[in-house]
């Protein structure tokens, strides 16, 4: 899962980066509210991190025009700011969870799932199709309850194609969930860890449309 | 007992003072007069008796039944000296052949005595003074006692008026009594007597005074507890990155962090102390020669090893100059504090490579601080803002760590308290930026040792 995290300080802002991304979320971080709309119009994160004291655009304002814009992406505010009327300014201008800093990165992370989880519409944590299961807090992933290893950018491809079954995802759209800004994209990534995902999976598991992209198998793994 | 002054007992005391003392000059006076007019009766009745007298054989009491009359006492001698009638058997009473009116002194007290002399004979009438001074008295006397009834309504009257006229003033305690330091409200004027008003008008404004304080203040507090929340926060973040960190260098690179982060937040804490230090009225140091000059060496000779770790050529310019050292009246402390950030605030904004240059001089009788730097500079716009506290130009980051936004709030308050005038403007060219210059004019007055009166903040 890809985030947008908009936090000018940039002591605070390192830290959650590097904490979330040993959780295994990919984290693009901007440090002003102008920054953060500019990234957010690219619509390649599934969720905005966003601290309320930012320069050059307030990150309220910055969450009202993304509403005002029929922007439903989760929106999670980190911020200093813990009297009751801010909470209630942050959730009614848009937010869907608030946390005050200082704060715990486990239970940033686990805040920060469940909004993932709630906006795809699923109540359990683990993501299950057919015969795959993926924890996204374990990080572990099952075929038929058997354990299966997974590089890291193997498990954030299989958890974007199972977050929306289904779906026919491109290898642009893909390549943004799996590399945040600045890092290298090898040309055929994409179909270097597909193909380790068939081997390791199953060759059903995934299913290519041909022009298109790729999607979960109708019946991943469902041999008899 | 610890007796209280109170303005109803002493304005009863002294008004019944004045109301008796008055009453006292009336009694004096009725009877002053009244034996005057008494004086002027008698004699005329004296001297009627007397002219009665003259012809009338000389046997029984004499005639006239006035008042006193009683009292009086008529001899008659003949041209030979022989008394032919005493109307009453008095001793003391001497003979007087001269006519006319005389006042004599005997054992009875004193007598008021008329002679005439007629038809051979020389009547002598006589009457005691006491009979006139007893009537004077009893003038004065029924003038006074009804003024003496009355006097004791007049003092709870009295007593009664002010306390209605001093009710206000109990309304005013009432009022002040509510107010509490989350309610500074000002106390109703409406309906107030003039030799109030002055008093709930200057209460007010004292009033008005210590809410805006107090909001100053509380304000400042929540500034500085949001503020402290940042590098704590980013503490908090490196602790738990360090536990979390599977092998030696990810611990080591987050325990250099957690430093990091805590040399923030500890210089948060110092600046914070500086401000609060040197807030109006606190603490405050009586003013003495500062060498300003050699001031900004000192400074600059603290902070040399942090400009040569972030390669910037922190030096001082023209310090050589013939006029000499630059010696200003001021509170050394507070002067070291202002050099300080705006040095410190140079060297941090100012990009590896860069140049900051310190300059004291003395100018028509001025002492001229300046400090410039090859950093980005402070756009126009915001060169008032900086001035507030926490405020940071937007978009321009420090190297580290970021500052604590209260360097320039710490240099004004310091400036403000010299009388001193500063001035952003550009600095040196160089690559960061047009750079900062910061100008800060301290006038050098003469009177060594004495504070310049203080403007009264609004």
């Amino acid at each position: 899962m890809r985030l947008l995290l908009a936090e000018d300080d940039p002591m605070i802002g390192a830290g959650i980066q590097r904490g979330l991304k040993q959780d295994g979320f990919v984290v693009d971080w901007v440090q002003d509210g102008r920054a953060a709309e500019h990234a957010l119009a690219e619509n390649v994160h599934d969720l905005l991190v966003l601290d309320l004291g930012l320069p050059r655009r307030e990150g309220l304002d910055v969450l009202r025009a993304m509403r005002g814009r029929g922007d439903a992406r989760p929106v999670l505010i980190v911020t200093a700011r813990d009297t009751v009327a801010d909470r209630v300014a942050g959730l009614d201008a848009g937010a869907d969870d608030y946390v005050v800093k200082p704060f715990e990165l486990t239970e940033l992370a686990a805040r920060i799932r469940a909004l993932l989880r709630r906006s795809a519409g699923r109540t359990q944590r683990v993501l299950a199709h057919g015969d795959i299961e993926l924890d996204p807090v374990t990080h572990e992933t099952r075929v038929r309850g058997e354990p299966v290893a997974l590089s890291a950018r193997e498990f954030a491809l299989l958890e974007a194609l199972l977050a929306r079954p289904g779906a026919i995802l491109s290898r642009a759209q893909l390549e943004d969930r799996l590399y945040g800004w600045g890092e290298e994209v090898e040309s055929n990534a994409v179909e270097v860890h597909i193909h380790a995902l068939r081997r390791k999976l199953g060759a059903d598991a995934i299913r290519n449309v041909r022009g298109v992209g790729w999607m979960i198998g109708k019946v991943a793994g469902t041999q008899r | 007992m610890n007796r209280t002054r109170s303005i109803r007992r002493e304005l009863v005391l002294w008004l019944s003072a004045g109301l008796l003392a008055a009453i006292a000059v009336a009694a004096v006076a009725t009877y002053v007069r009244a034996r005057d007019e008494a004086n002027d009766i008698f004699d005329y009745q004296l001297t009627q008796m007397a002219a009665s007298l003259t012809g009338v054989p000389l046997t029984g009491a004499p005639p006239g039944s006035t008042s006193g009359a009683e009292a009086i006492v008529v001899q008659v001698w003949d041209r030979d000296g022989i008394r032919l009638y005493l109307s009453q058997p008095r001793q003391g009473l001497p003979r007087h052949t001269q006519p006319g009116f005389d006042t004599v002194a005997t054992d009875a007290g004193e007598w008021r005595v008329f002679s005439t002399l007629a038809a051979g004979r020389i009547v002598q009438v006589a009457q005691p003074m006491s009979v006139r001074r007893e009537l004077a008295a009893g003038m004065a006397l029924r003038t006074i006692v009804p003024l003496l009834a009355v006097a004791p309504f007049l003092a709870v009257l009295v007593w009664f008026g002010i306390a209605r006229g001093l009710r206000p003033l109990e309304r005013v305690a009432v009022a002040v009594g509510e107010r509490s330091p989350h309610a500074l409200l000002p106390l109703p004027e409406a309906g107030l007597p003039t030799e109030v008003r002055p008093l709930v008008h200057a209460l007010n404004g004292l009033l008005a005074r210590l809410d805006r304080a107090l909001g100053a203040q509380r304000a400042f507090i929540a500034d500085a507890a949001h503020e402290l929340r940042s590098p704590l926060t980013a503490v908090y973040l490196q602790a738990q990155l360090a536990e979390r960190a599977g092998n030696d260098v990810e611990r080591a690179g987050a325990l250099a962090e957690l430093r990091a982060g805590l040399e923030r937040a500890t210089h948060l804490v110092e600046q914070l102390l500086t401000l609060a230090r040197e807030e109006p009225g606190v603490n405050e140091r009586p003013f003495a020669p500062v060498n300003l000059t050699e001031l900004a060496r000192h400074v600059i000779g603290e902070l040399a090893s942090i400009a040569a770790a972030r390669r910037v050529d922190l030096g001082m310019v023209g310090s050589e100059a013939p006029a000499g050292d630059a010696i200003v009246s001021g509170d050394a402390a507070g002067l070291r504090a202002m050099l300080s950030n705006l040095v410190d605030n140079a060297v941090r904004y100012t990009p590896a490579g860069g140049r900051v240059d310190v300059t004291v001089q003395r100018d028509r009788g001025d002492a001229v601080l300046q400090v410039r730097d090859t950093g980005p500079g402070i756009p126009a716009s915001e060169r008032t803002r900086v001035f507030d506290r926490f405020y940071r130009v937007p978009g321009i980051g420090t190297a580290g760590a970021p500052g604590s936004g209260l360097g320039l709030a710490i240099v004004k308050r310091i400036a403000e308290r010299h009388d001193a005038v500063i001035a952003l403007g550009p600095g040196l060219p160089g690559a960061g930026g047009e750079g900062l210059g910061v100008t800060v004019r301290i006038p050098t007055t003469q009177a060594t040792g004495t504070e310049p009166e203080r403007r009264i903040a609004d």
